[in-house]
């Protein structure tokens, strides 16, 4: 039995927010992707992914989020992330993945951000 | 976390994974070659190194570099094989935390180099590979072994500090 995400997506002041319930894993590619195109579809230009405290995440889902930041890239979008415990804001640094997307306290402080930038 | 969602059964009747207290100090852990229960071992190890006086930042580190040793064993070494297994074995002594994991492969032929997030996203390299890195930046010791017909072996070490 494979794992699956529940991915909610809510446009909020000028940014898209994608919410991800459930473990981060290789399995979550179709449901991120799926998410993350619908998203750019809809004309989304700043994306901000919310992830649970309390999820899993592994290297095969640091895998496919960096996949979806090199979409992103391709397109000029500006990515954000928040939600994460402290031991995978550290794991996201320890990788780089901090370079190309900023990490937020909270989906507001986000979302404020997000508004001034580009 | 629903059964479902970890792709995990955990179910006592079904379960087909065992876990044996070898010693007050040392257990085992027997693995089915299967997706979602490297999330047995990571909670296994979890538990003890809590039991034993681990902090939570490091017990966070744990967790991470053992479920991600799992993996590596059932997919590079194991080549995702259903009758193959993965043991994990844990001791604690001396302040020292250790964690064996044992696959049935024919060894690592190349360790991956550190990754580089910049090809990555540029897709020049793939975005996979990270597993290794992550358990050489989260552990203080990692060592891959290959003993004689047994398959691989990664150790990886974690001191507590005083």
């Amino acid at each position: 039995m494979q794992p699956k995400n529940e991915i909610t997506t809510e446009t909020r002041d000028a940014a898209t927010l994608l919410r991800i319930k459930g473990d981060v894993t290789v399995f979550s590619e179709p449901f991120l992707k799926e998410a993350y195109l619908g998203a750019t579809r809809q004309g989304a230009n700043r994306i901000l992914l919310v992830f649970d405290k309390e999820s899993y995440i592994n290297s095969g889902g640091i895998a496919v989020l960096i996949q979806i930041l090199a979409e992103a890239r391709k397109r000029s979008q500006v990515v954000g992330i928040t939600g994460l415990s402290e031991h995978f804001k550290k794991i996201f640094n320890m990788v780089g993945i901090t370079k190309f997307a900023k990490i937020y306290g909270s989906v507001e402080e986000g979302l404020s951000a997000m508004a001034s930038a580009g | 976390m629903s059964e479902q969602e970890t792709g995990a059964n955990l179910s006592v009747s079904e379960s087909r994974e065992s876990i044996k207290i070898l010693d007050e100090r040392t257990l085992e852990i027997d693995l089915p070659n299967q997706f979602g229960y490297e999330q047995v071992a990571m909670e296994c190890a979890a538990s003890f190194a809590k039991l034993v006086g681990f902090v939570r930042e490091r017990i966070d580190d744990l967790r991470t570099a053992v479920a991600e040793a799992c993996l590596n064993a059932m997919e590079h070494g194991n080549k995702w094989r259903t009758d193959a297994r993965v043991i994990v074995t844990m001791n604690f002594e001396n302040g020292t935390f250790s964690v064996s994991v044992k696959d049935e492969g024919p060894g690592v032929v190349d360790l991956p180099e550190d990754p580089d997030i910049q090809k990555k996203l540029e897709q020049l390299e793939p975005a996979r590979g990270l597993g290794i890195f992550l358990i050489r930046h989260l552990v203080d010791d990692v060592e891959f072994n290959k003993p004689a017909g047994e398959g691989n072996v990664l150790r990886m070490v974690l001191r507590m500090s005083y």
